[in-house]
């Protein structure tokens, strides 16, 4: 007899859905969803070392990190979109993978620029910036036009943005939204994941269970705690996730050259 | 199931319901069947495969060789053991057979009679199928990467054609004219696509990241090119902006109502798009690995709910759940890449091709019977599950 569980469409799955029905809470689950993430993202925001950059950085998760803790990847974009047109999230193209995205939470990052910005003379263009940006704005480059005519900012205090970390040249006439001082964590970022994703491949057989992985000594070219690069890593789809019976395997997959 | 079947008995349900519900449990059961086995011809990789859509009974296959090979896959032998024979080849002693490999092959829509087959040795030939041998041969400049005849067209017979040149040529079956071009792409054309929903609607994929929508029937450039990021502008850098991967677009299918087209690119992703407005529908397959240069075949369920799409990754093919994104499940079996794949929509069955020149089929794993004393059968009797209770009555009889 053939004991492996067959996939099963939804709709032969009648019995079970009557009985699960009687005691969850069908309403309001689109909010459920949001905050579910909210959560996931608060929690991968502890996973965040402050102390390594000395406090200056608000605290980084990218976004793939999510896909690593929810199963269905379609309703975490939907969800990370809505948070970030209600304001509380916001998005930063990183520049290393063009799939790699940022996200940072708006009260934090607020916070931090105007901690690192205090005392100096672009204060005042960065908080006009920071006010105009953080309610509504979605967008994660600007070109000339949009700062010209809708921000109504001059040309010298484009200038001064950009000195002060908080937009990046991405080409000619436009920019980036970018974290001040995050070069820094980007090169501390990719080589960790280097190094992560090295442990992977050198393990026997090329896999190594997730927990033995957690464990593990980290040398010295990893900054961040291991559950940080872990989910980046699964979240990627660098490594093959396989659930077995001692818990989750990671796989090294081939090609992949990170 | 048998709550579904008195419920189309009655006519509580839309008899579609169960058809649907049936087709979407016999391709999530799709398995090797030890019983049914395909013919092996070719002695290089299987690059092309297509079904006829008049019968469902003949199945057409090119190869890395250039030989075309016509397998029947209707079981007449009585027994639940069958190969699918091959009924004639077009090998490579035959004084017409493509000089390089076969990239696509292609029955005529409307009848067996015919089948097109374009090939890297820069010809697309028009064959007979009665006497295997080309009616018509068409020469072009660089390598034909894929040809494809409207499946609904009536009042046209055009084949799109994609080489290594940008612009996209048809050529018209019934005068043998090509001067009608496409221009648009910047870089090679990777795989072209007509609507099954409208005669006039060509998707082509080109090297260069973008998806061009072509209405033929019109004498100016494109209907619009899909983007990945929905116009927004700022997601990007300035080079990739408007692209519909941040790679090479090498695969295109439509769905069955022609109302989305699945895109696919080596930047290991799959996107799927409204056809008719090109809005990105952000749907998150993750990442679906993707190294063919050529073009990559895969293909859409049709009559199921909700709908999956078959994609070759490497040595297995991934099954989506085609709106939702979900990873299903891998149908491993091959031993090395997997080039094409089709579906049966009548039977649910799925054939795959490969570079280790194998055809394999997956099959739809039969109900097993429930393995239980007979006593304990007896007693049941005719209890059977799900029961709607509108259907149950205290005077019939059970033992018929």
């Amino acid at each position: 007899m053939n004991r492996k569980r067959a996939l099963i469409a939804d709709t032969f799955c009648l019995t079970k859905r009557r009985r699960c029905a009687a005691d969850s809470v069908t309403g309001d689950s689109q909010a459920d969803g949001a905050a579910d993430i909210r959560s996931s993202l608060k929690y991968l925001v502890t996973l965040f070392s402050r102390k390594l950059f000395n406090d200056s950085l608000p605290p980084v998760v990218l976004k793939h990190q999510l896909y690593s803790l929810h199963n269905d990847k379609t309703a975490v974009d939907k969800q990370v979109n809505e948070l970030r047109e209600n304001g509380e999230l916001l998005m930063f193209q990183l520049g290393f993978d063009s799939e790699a995205f940022a996200l940072v939470f708006a009260e934090d990052y607020r916070a931090k620029v105007l901690q690192g910005e205090a005392g100096r003379g672009t204060l005042g263009t960065v908080e006009k910036f920071l006010a105009k940006l953080i309610p509504s704005c979605s967008d994660l480059s600007f070109n000339k036009e949009k700062m010209l005519k809708e921000f109504l900012f001059t040309d010298s205090e484009i200038t001064q943005l950009v000195k002060s970390g908080v937009l990046t040249v991405r080409d000619a006439g436009s920019w980036w939204l970018s974290i001040p001082n995050s070069g820094k964590f980007i090169k501390y970022f990719i080589k960790g994941r280097k190094a992560v994703l090295g442990m992977v491949k050198k393990s026997k057989y090329g896999e190594i269970l997730k927990t033995e992985l957690e464990g593990r000594r980290t040398t010295s070219q990893v900054k961040f705690q291991m559950k940080y690069h872990i989910h980046d890593i699964i979240g990627a789809e660098l490594v093959e996730c396989i659930q077995t019976t001692s818990g989750t395997l990671l796989r090294h997959v081939d090609g992949n050259v990170n | 199931m048998l709550s579904f079947l008195y419920a189309r008995q009655s006519g509580l349900d839309d008899p579609v319901r169960l058809r649907r519900a049936e087709s979407t449990r016999r391709v999530l059961s799709l398995k090797l069947n030890h019983n049914r086995d395909v013919d092996r011809i070719h002695g290089n990789g299987i690059n092309t495969l297509d079904i006829e859509v008049i019968d469902g009974r003949y199945m057409l296959s090119g190869g890395s060789d250039g030989v075309i090979v016509i397998y029947d896959l209707e079981n007449n032998s009585k027994k639940p053991q069958y190969t699918c024979k091959a009924i004639c080849t077009v090998g490579r002693s035959s004084r017409h057979v493509h000089k390089f490999s076969v990239e696509t092959v292609q029955w005529y829509p409307h009848d067996t009679g015919m089948f097109v087959s374009s090939s890297f040795d820069k010809t697309m030939k028009v064959w007979d199928t009665e006497t295997l041998k080309p009616a018509e041969e068409f020469q072009f400049d660089g390598n034909v990467y894929c040809h494809h005849m409207s499946p609904v067209a009536r009042r046209h017979s055009l084949v799109a054609v994609g080489t290594k040149d940008p612009k996209v040529q048809l050529c018209d079956l019934k005068s043998g004219s090509r001067i009608h071009i496409l221009q648009g792409h910047r870089g090679e054309i990777l795989s072209v696509r007509w609507s099954p929903r409208y005669d006039h609607i060509l998707a082509t994929a080109s090297t260069d990241s973008r998806v061009r929508i072509w209405d033929v029937r019109r004498a100016s450039g494109s209907l619009f090119t899909l983007d990945q990021h929905n116009g927004d502008k700022s997601k990007v850098s300035s080079e990739a902006v408007n692209t519909a991967h941040n790679g090479r677009v090498n695969g295109l299918c439509f769905t069955a109502d022609g109302l989305h087209l699945l895109s696919t690119g080596t930047d290991d992703r799959m996107r799927l798009w409204n056809s008719g407005t090109g809005e990105n529908t952000l749907v998150n397959y993750g990442k679906v690995v993707n190294e063919s240069r050529k073009g990559l075949k895969f293909t859409v369920s049709r009559g199921c709910s909700p709908e999956f799409v078959f994609v070759p990754c490497g040595s297995s093919v991934a099954v989506y759940g085609l709106h939702s994104g979900e990873l299903i499940t891998m149908l491993r079996g091959h031993y090395n890449n997997v080039d094409c794949c089709e579906f049966h929509p009548d039977y649910q069955e799925l054939y795959s091709g490969g570079k280790d020149c194998n055809i394999l089929a997956w099959v739809p794993v039969l109900r097993q019977p429930g393995i239980e004393d007979d006593e304990t059968n007896s007693k049941r009797g005719g209890t059977q599950a799900a029961i709607n209770p509108a259907f149950e009555d205290a005077w019939s009889s059970d033992e018929d």
